[in-house]
């Protein structure tokens, strides 16, 4: 099958075109040079005056594991009053905060979406995960694997084990949590929360431990760029929320000590204590350091107003901020000497001082973060905001007049207390298709995504052209999923199934010597049930693994 | 692991008898018949002898044997022509529950899990409230005070004292020291010689009272004047020193079993428990252990919530679902008369029978069950960890773990079944669906 999608406009920086008018060729799922004169094409779209890019990729949403599960069963009001009918194509569901799976594939892609990350998988409630993504359709998917809060890392770091003990362990939870990146989140702390530690600032040490989040965000980088993984270490950093954490901030990016590092949602940590509320802005200070430091990449995690929930990992912080509540009713958990999770519901109100400048202060890291390849277009769905509000964000960030209109409407002493007015920035659709689609393709190791040029795999979204990006981001007019048609003017017109994008770096794997004892004396599952397999994934889960190759990091 | 090959010895195998979950059971083969049981306690050997024990049975339509295309049609029949169709039973495994509210969203059903009285007093605490929980590991190696709720537990789940009360190795602190306290109907004579050995503190109350009696322990941790006499002055006395306790201790586990609060509002008597760990942790680490899981209601459940954003007591009659943990009750739902079909599903148990009930019935379940009335329809079904590989969730609702095919088996699974039912409708109503499950 050979497909002509004819005279659009292209926008596709991996391969460094900016808005020419080009042919682009799909055979089957990949995207092909043009063909030989005579070859028969089978399907031609018209597509003058079009806008064409490679499908979107969210590296940074929470659409699947135990924590959004909580969410969903703790708040049926989020369903009702915004629930999908069953249609002959697609099946019933809906949400808004906290979306049914297979509400969230359909929504995704209807937004030109196709691939999307969960950022936050409990190695051991990996499964579950992946049974909810694979029942999330029309997209490819993937997840981070969470460390650094584990007893059996923490206990081998407190014995001081070597790098390429650590290097093995890591490998190992890649490979049997079906993960293509690590994570850590709140470094150390949420261990450190289940021995009664309130707070765990860089350089603090955990009471059982006697180590520091910088060492934990140290080794984990320092494996990553051993074990030759694409994706740096992602890190959701210490402190999240807590006025002057941008200090925290700033000591988490030294802790990498070269390594690359991603830090995520980072406008919960870019916080300061001036002013007479003792709470301000400090996006200027973390988008110089950013700036300053090629190693740093960061998703902004941008709030919008209006209810959402709060899922995270963090349950220090989390149960710090349950009084926040809103409606008033809060879950956390401790999770099986790995991690855990808080779940807070929460409304963001504009005429509040606080929301205003958070909403302010993820604009502002936009605006100043000069490098478009390093920051990434996130809500932290659903922490800042549902994912359905890219196409608004979107629109915040390439029109100043609509951003100082909106800036009008906030809490007024917020707006005062913002350089938001004075930044005159306006993104390029350029470089929204950098953030949105080529960057993190590259962050992810995923060579063949994100981009049009020939070999790469036919995710991709065609829009129509307009003065309105939010209506143009809204509603593509075609969106191809691995070369055929899924959506067609905003509509689900093919329901598929995506693949579990992973890593395989080598280790050593005689480090099971070390896990297996762990497991049998202290855990009340066994090793060999803990590790997911290839064919597990494929025909139990129902979402075959894709292997992306290591060592091509740019 | 997903396709290793049947072996006479299995090991690391996952028992589905309770919400415990044991990954630990060897299991020996001789021929068909199971030879040895390694790790695996009462309940366990039930499950496989009863799973191992029946001859291949055949399909039954209005009592007389048919082959499977028959009765798929007979079921085809019966759910094209129902209004309002009830699912329940749902012991099944991840995969059957897919299937199962596919063809659900096709016909509109509701659904309801036949342990759904006792999921719901702990769903209606974490709808209205929320709730700070733990882990079978976690409570293990961190728990340095273990309150436990009740008297059934102890059968409901046999190897909790074994797997998290007492192991033989914990991370943060040692069995010996580990305090046990034991609220309900128990008196000393009554503990069992492994409960005994771990010098449990007893506090013998009915059910009934505990909500009261919770209510004196927060009273105390809030600080307020409380009377001891009003419970009971021994009672009393000895609540005020479970709360000194709770007060002290590092890390506290509060664990109860939904399914033994059989009283009007037990809601109520679980709010007081999940109130007094919410209060606890703002000086002090605590966290719930509610022990469920029986019968795959946590694995039903939590596959519902993913896909429909609701969990279960959901209609999907309208086309979209509806959530209501009252009215959507399938006793309620049966006396009423509000439903026309009862699809019932047990895969996991040939005891769990399908209610007596007037409209036609559809039975798919284990291939031994004993009817005491035939239903309309009967398929039996492969059982989920013996027949045919699956994904099952313990008590605490993460770590799902892998079931096992322990024997080679012509049954359908669950899954099958209903994936076939899915395709008949949708042909036969000229839906155009693509080939898929989403």
């Amino acid at each position: 099958m050979l497909i002509k999608l004819a005279g659009a406009t292209v926008y596709d920086p991996a391969n460094n075109i900016e808005g020419e008018v080009r042919d682009i060729y799909i055979r089957d799922d990949r995207i092909v040079s043009a063909p030989e004169a005579g070859e028969t094409i089978h399907k031609t779209y018209s597509l003058n005056d079009k806008i064409i890019m490679a499908g979107a990729i969210d590296l940074h949403t929470h659409i699947g594991g135990g924590k959004v599960n909580i969410a969903r069963t703790m708040l049926p009001e989020d369903q009702r009053g915004s629930h999908r009918e069953r249609t002959d194509l697609t099946r019933s569901g809906g949400g808004h905060a906290a979306p049914s799976t297979l509400s969230a594939g359909y929504r995704y892609a209807e937004m030109g979406y196709t691939s999307c990350f969960e950022p936050a998988i409990l190695p051991v409630n990996a499964r579950q995960a992946h049974m909810e993504m694979a029942d999330t359709p029309m997209l490819d998917t993937g997840g981070y694997a969470m460390l650094g809060n584990d007893d059996l890392l923490l206990q081998m770091m407190a014995e001081g084990a070597e790098q390429q003990t650590i290097n093995d362990y890591v490998g190992w939870i890649l490979k049997a949590s079906q993960c293509i990146g690590i994570k850590v989140v709140n470094p150390g702390g949420i261990n450190a929360f289940k021995f009664n530690q309130r707070a765990l600032d860089v350089d603090d040490l955990h009471s059982h431990y006697q180590i520091s989040p910088r060492d934990i965000v140290r080794n984990l980088s320092r494996a990553l760029s051993e074990l030759s993984v694409a994706h740096p270490l992602h890190v959701h950093a210490s402190n999240l929320g807590v006025p002057g954490n941008y200090l925290s901030t700033l000591a988490t990016m030294d802790a990498a000590e070269g390594f690359p590092i991603h830090l995520t949602h980072i406008q919960f940590h870019s916080y300061g204590t001036e002013g007479d509320r003792h709470f301000s802005s400090a996006a200027a200070a973390i988008a110089e350091a950013v700036n300053g430091r090629a190693n740093i990449t960061i998703d902004v995690g941008q709030i919008m107003f209006g209810q959402t929930v709060t899922v995270s990992g963090d349950v220090m912080a989390q149960h710090a901020n349950h009084h926040h509540a809103h409606p008033n009713k809060w879950t956390c958990m401790d999770i099986e000497c790995d991690a855990g999770c808080g779940v807070v519901p929460f409304r963001y109100r504009d005429k509040n001082f606080v929301n205003a400048l958070q909403w302010a202060i993820g604009l502002e890291l936009f605006l100043m973060v000069d490098d478009p390849w390093r920051i990434f277009l996130t809500t932290d769905h659903p922490n800042g905001a549902p994912f359905t509000s890219y196409p608004h964000l979107i629109k915040l960030l390439m029109d100043r007049s609509f951003r100082n209109d909106m800036l009008s409407q906030i809490n007024p002493d917020a707006a005062a207390a913002s350089q938001l007015q004075s930044l005159e920035r306006e993104y390029s659709l350029y470089e929204i298709a950098i953030m949105t689609r080529a960057a993190p393709a590259r962050i992810l190791g995923m060579t063949d995504r994100g981009q049009l040029g020939p070999g790469a795999m036919a995710d991709i979204a065609v829009y129509h052209p307009g003065g309105d990006p939010e209506k143009m981001f809204e509603r593509p007019m075609l969106v191809f999923k691995a070369g055929q048609p899924i959506v067609e003017e905003g509509r689900i017109s093919q329901p598929v199934r995506g693949k579990t994008q992973v890593v395989r770096p080598e280790f050593d794997e005689a480090i099971e010597k070390r896990i297996k004892p762990w497991f049998d004396r202290y855990h009340t599952t066994a090793m060999e049930n803990f590790i997911i397999s290839d064919d597990e994934m494929a025909e139990g889960i129902g979402s075959p693994i894709n292997i992306h190759p290591c060592g091509l990091n740019p | 692991m997903w396709n290793k090959s049947i072996d006479q010895t299995i090991n690391s195998v996952t028992c589905p008898g309770c919400g415990l979950s044991c990954d630990d059971l060897s299991i020996t083969f001789a021929g068909d018949q199971l030879r040895s049981l390694v790790n695996g306690c009462e309940i366990a050997r039930s499950f496989y002898e009863t799973a191992l024990d029946h001859s291949d049975p055949t399909p039954l339509l209005n009592g007389s044997p048919v082959t499977l295309d028959q009765a798929l049609a007979a079921c085809t029949t019966h759910l094209e022509q129902s209004n309002s169709s009830l699912f329940s039973g749902l012991a099944t495994d991840v995969n059957g529950m897919r299937g199962i509210l596919e063809l659900a969203d096709l016909c509109g059903a509701t659904l309801d899990h036949m342990n759904g009285d006792a999921m719901f007093r702990n769903l209606r605490v974490l709808q209205d409230n929320g709730w700070f929980t733990t882990t079978f590991s976690e409570a293990r190696n961190r728990a340095d005070l273990v309150v436990l709720i009740g008297r059934q537990w102890l059968d409901r789940f046999p190897r909790l004292v074994e797997r998290v009360l007492n192991p033989q190795d914990a991370l943060f602190v040692q069995s010996k020291q580990r305090k046990i306290v034991i609220l309900g109907p128990w008196t000393e004579e009554s503990l069992p010689e492994d409960l005994a050995s771990l010098n449990p503190q007893l506090i013998p109350l009915e059910m009934d009272a505990v909500a009261d009696a919770i209510a004196l322990v927060r009273g105390v941790i809030a600080g307020k004047p409380v009377d001891p006499n009003r419970i009971g002055k021994q009672t009393g006395e000895l609540l005020i020193s479970l709360a000194n306790q709770l007060q002290q201790a590092n890390y506290s586990v509060i664990s109860w079993s939904a399914a033994e609060f059989d009283l009007p509002h037990a809601e109520l008597s679980i709010l007081g428990l999940v109130e007094l760990v919410k209060a606890l942790n703002e000086k002090r680490r605590s966290a719930a252990l509610p022990l469920a899981g029986t019968l795959a209601d946590i694995t039903s459940n939590q596959v519902t919530t993913w896909q429909l954003g609701y969990p279960l007591r959901t209609r999907l009659q309208r086309g979209y679902p509806e959530h209501d943990p009252i009215l959507n009750r399938w006793q309620g739902l049966i006396s009423r008369g509000e439903v026309d079909l009862l699809v019932w599903i047990s895969a996991l148990s040939s005891q769990a029978l399908p209610p007596d009930c007037e409209i036609p019935t559809i039975v798919l379940a284990h291939p031994g069950m004993r009817f005491k009335s035939l239903p309309t329809v009967y398929i039996p079904v492969g059982i989920p960890g013996v027949d045919h590989h699956g994904h099952w969730y313990r008590s605490d609702g993460v770590c799902p773990l892998p079931l096992n095919k322990l024997r080679r088996s012509k049954l359908p699974s669950v899954a099958d079944l209903t994936n076939l039912l899915s395709r008949q409708l949708q042909t036969a109503s000229g839906v155009s669906a693509r080939d898929l499950q989403c």
